[in-house]
């Protein structure tokens, strides 16, 4: 009652507008944190989950929207599981797997005795069926890594799958759990169109929660799946996933009780959230719609302004990343250090030499690049190749509307170095053409996420074979043969040490080209109630090992 | 009325409605944006975007795509949403209750409420009441409905606990008929009271003026003089009062609909506003030009009410 006290003064305030932190009035909570020890989990009850989305459908083998994997995940296994953040995958449907042929063949034994949330068995045949008609045809991430490399499925009996690639195929283990590779029935898509079948509404799945309702824009039931394969799960009687659209609401329910579970924490109330009475918080960098993301700038290498690394290097030693997460993140992440996320571990390159905040350093090279600082608020071109003399140094600058804050703050950081910044936001929609068909940009701002490995989702921004209109791939039109040799030899090879050596010499080389400057990892601030617990915040099977005291 | 003049109008409707919709087609598919990218997510492949774009039709011209869809719409037929893979009317009439309900009830208690403050401003004209009344309606109209809706949840609802903060029901409800009811009831309140906000500024305004000027009507000094009671007075009064009222409120059921989008974002309301916003984001075409037939059908339908209550309201208004 305290802190509703406190927002009665904060919405008074406002009122009067006046400013007042909610902070002064709030009682001083203790901190709460995310490590639990569990004794014994109740069982029981409802678990009330927030999500900003509508998720159209549910079923999670068409699509990569992180709205439909969200809300549908709990519905579904993968072959495999990741029960640990950036852990090595362990078994779900699968029970067991071998890799032959130095990663050319993988061979799944299945789990006896699992069934489909219809009471019929699941068998190898949905494996195959899975991702041969619905998977690679429909699921944008698995055709794009999968369909050029995929030779075959083999089904040699009911509980035996083995994949054949045409060359040695190093992260396909990483590809499997229910985010990347969710398992449909055979028996229920069969002969269907998958994308208008409908059970996409209707699912049924082997997970650990079974479809009841559906109401468009309002909420979707799930209830315990009491025949599920894992004993005892899930613990919970029924979740309720309900379409809160816009944050704060979402966030003054889940202060009201009237929701459990968020997915996401605006910065701005993180302190206020991480303090609060009965609520608890964790991070994670890995979400249903894409993992290991890091905020990127693209420049565009064929504007002659932006083809001098001299002047890229400017701009990256003319960009403070801490005041990236401290402004726009509220510390939500960590300034990154690499090209590559320091989420996947053993292929994120430590000590890469990326340009420090430097501003005599950034305006030196500009000078030196022939850009002169003649006392106008912009550079203009002095003998600059491709570009008339006089020409002022100007760029523009293509955002989302909701990464507004990373326009404001570069167009800030480079007129300190006097480069004239033009801001322009785009929706999703009109941003990906104008970047990557229309290639009407100098620079932008882009959430790459790396994935759960390099190949699924670094590769893209470098492969030279990548330039095209194909939203999110290769937006600076960077070519380097030596680059792309190394991604090759990286995915062919199963060894470890020798991929973690490609990438390293990779991130080393794109380091010192600087077709984009690495901003900020970001993470995810997940809240609950603290009643509850055992949630697995990093994948989309959250809840199926949480309980909740009533 | 003639039943002639009525069929006319009737006749007008379909026409109005093919019309609006084709125009929006045009300007939809005019306007830049790829509708493939909300379903390929950030990691599709060309061979991806390529199948999906002729799936949708999207790679033919967009003549012929509009003769598609023209002579798909004569029967009725909206096509099939992009995003959900349903026919797109079934997907947009789904999310119309939830509207009708918040607009209706919003309406309801813009009008009942603009009507009595109206009226009790009026007939106080230049004294404190009035004044006031006057003060606030210009307050209430100039406030933005997202702002009124983010300070009803947080004072009414998160601080003073009278309403719930988001939904249209309770996600953990008792499963009486009754209890759902009351509990709908009780999620309906605030998000109509912040719809209705604005409106009750405009109605009050306009029967307050309205009464004034007919205060000095020969009529009303005739009926005073007679030494009629106050009410009757009034009563007489508001019949002339209530038409440029009627025009007003008629003429705004367009904007309850699509006015309930950030009502209804904040409130987590989920009607045709929401899906209105996610399908011009996501360019779900189809859904989109499924909420415009009907909202526009709304506006023609609610417009051709509206002349026929001139007659009721006003007996001297004859049509042919």
């Amino acid at each position: 009652m305290r802190a509703r006290t406190a927002w009665t003064v904060v919405a008074f305030a406002l009122v009067t507008a006046a400013c007042q932190a909610p902070d002064e009035d709030v009682a001083p909570a203790p901190t709460a944190t995310v490590t639990e020890t569990e004794t014994e989990a109740a069982r029981g009850g409802t678990l009330v989950v927030a999500i900003t989305a509508d998720p159209g459908h549910l079923n999670p083998a068409i699509t990569t929207s992180g709205g439909t994997h969200t809300a549908s995940e709990l519905l579904y296994n993968g072959l495999l599981a990741v029960e640990e953040e950036g852990g090595e995958p362990v078994g779900d449907l699968a029970e067991d797997w071998e890799v032959e042929e130095d990663g050319a063949v993988y061979r799944f034994t299945l789990r006896d005795g699992v069934t489909w949330h219809d009471g019929e068995p699941f068998t190898s045949a949905d494996v195959k069926f899975s991702f041969e008609q619905v998977l690679l045809q429909y699921h944008a991430r698995t055709k794009a890594s999968l369909a050029s490399v995929l030779e075959g499925i083999d089904t040699p009996d009911e509980r035996t799958v083995v994949f054949r690639f045409n060359q040695p195929y190093a992260p396909f283990l990483l590809q499997l759990d229910v985010t990347e590779a969710p398992i449909v029935a055979e028996h229920v898509y069969a002969g269907s169109d998958p994308n208008e079948n409908p059970a996409n509404t209707d699912p049924v799945g082997t997970g650990p929660f079974e479809f009841v309702s559906y109401q468009e824009g309002a909420e979707i039931r799930l209830a315990r799946n009491d025949d599920y394969f894992k004993e005892d799960l899930p613990y919970l009687d029924e979740v309720v996933m309900r379409v809160v659209p816009d944050d704060a609401s979402a966030l003054l329910a889940l202060e009201d009780g009237e929701v459990d579970f968020l997915w996401g924490v605006p910065g701005p109330d993180l302190e206020r959230i991480r303090t609060a009475d009965e609520i608890v918080t964790g991070e994670t960098a890995s979400n249903p719609g894409g993992s290991n993301c890091i905020m990127t700038i693209s420049f565009n290498l064929d504007r002659p302004v932006l083809a001098d690394q001299r002047v890229r290097q400017a701009i990256a030693h003319a960009l403070d990343r801490q005041r990236f997460l401290d402004q726009i993140l509220f510390g939500q992440g960590e300034v990154a250090e690499a090209p590559i996320s320091s989420g996947i571990a053993w292929a994120h390159a430590d000590q890469v030499d990326l340009p420090e905040h430097d501003v005599a350093e950034a305006e030196r090279l500009l000078d030196e690049a022939g850009w002169k600082d003649e006392g106008g608020a912009t550079r203009v071109a002095r003998g600059v190749e491709g570009v008339e003399d006089g020409t002022p140094l100007r760029i523009d600058f293509l955002h989302f509307p909701t990464f507004s804050k990373y326009g404001e703050l570069v167009r800030e950081q480079l007129g300190a170095v006097s480069i004239e910044v033009a801001l322009r936001p785009l929706e999703p929609p009109v941003f990906a053409p104008t970047v990557f068909a229309q290639d009407d940009f100098d620079s932008n701002v882009i959430s790459y996420c790396n994935g759960p490995d390099p190949e699924i989702g670094v590769r893209r921004m470098y492969d030279s074979a990548q330039i095209g209109d194909v939203p999110f791939t290769n937006a600076a039109h960077y070519r380097n043969p030596e680059v792309d040799a190394l991604f090759q030899q990286a995915v062919t090879t199963i060894d470890r040490d020798e991929r973690a050596d490609a990438y390293r010499q990779i991130q080393e080389q794109v380091a010192r080209d600087l077709p984009y400057v690495w901003l900020v990892e970001t993470e995810s601030t997940r809240a609950w109630q603290d009643r509850c617990t055992g949630f697995k915040i990093w994948t989309g099977l959250f809840a199926e090992t949480a309980s909740c005291r009533s | 009325m003639s039943a002639r003049y009525l069929l006319r109008r009737l006749a007008q409707v379909p026409v109005t409605v093919v019309a609006i919709v084709g125009l929006t087609f045009l300007l939809v598919h005019l306007a830049p944006g790829d509708p493939i990218l909300a379903l390929a997510g950030e990691y599709g492949d060309a061979e991806y975007y390529a199948a999906m774009r002729a799936r949708f039709g999207l790679d033919r011209p967009l003549a012929a795509q509009l003769v598609t869809y023209a002579t798909n719409l004569l029967q009725g037929d909206f096509g099939i949403s992009f995003r959900l893979g349903r026919p797109a009317l079934a997907v947009a009439l789904e999310r119309l209750p939830a509207t009708l309900l918040l607009a209706t009830a919003g309406l309801a208690v813009s009008s009942a409420v603009g009507v009595a403050l109206g009226t009790a401003a009026g007939r106080r004209a230049g004294r404190p009441l009035d004044v006031g009344l006057r003060v606030g309606a210009v307050c209430g109209h100039a406030t933005p409905s997202f702002w009124l809706a983010q300070l009803a949840v947080l004072t009414l609802a998160f601080g003073a606990g009278l309403f719930p903060v988001q939904g249209m029901t309770d996600a953990r409800l008792p499963a009486s008929s009754l209890g759902r009811m009351a509990d709908l009831l009780h999620h309906l309140a605030l998000p109509a009271l912040v719809l209705a906000a604005s409106e009750v500024a405009l109605t009050t305004r306009l029967v307050r003026a309205g009464l004034v000027e007919a205060w000095r009507a020969d009529y009303l000094r005739t009926a005073r003089a007679k030494g009629l009671p106050d009410r009757r007075v009034t009563y007489h009064a508001l019949r002339n009062v209530l038409l440029p009222v009627a025009t007003v409120v008629g003429g705004r059921v367009g904007t309850f609909f699509t006015g309930a989008v950030l009502v209804e974002i904040v409130f987590a309301w989920p009607g045709v506003g929401r899906l209105l916003l996610t399908s011009a984001q996501t360019r779900d075409y189809p859904v989109l030009l499924a909420i415009f037939g009907i909202v526009s059908l709304g506006v023609v339908l609610a417009n051709l009410v509206t002349d026929l209550l001139y007659g009721w309201l006003d007996p001297r208004i004859r049509y042919d």
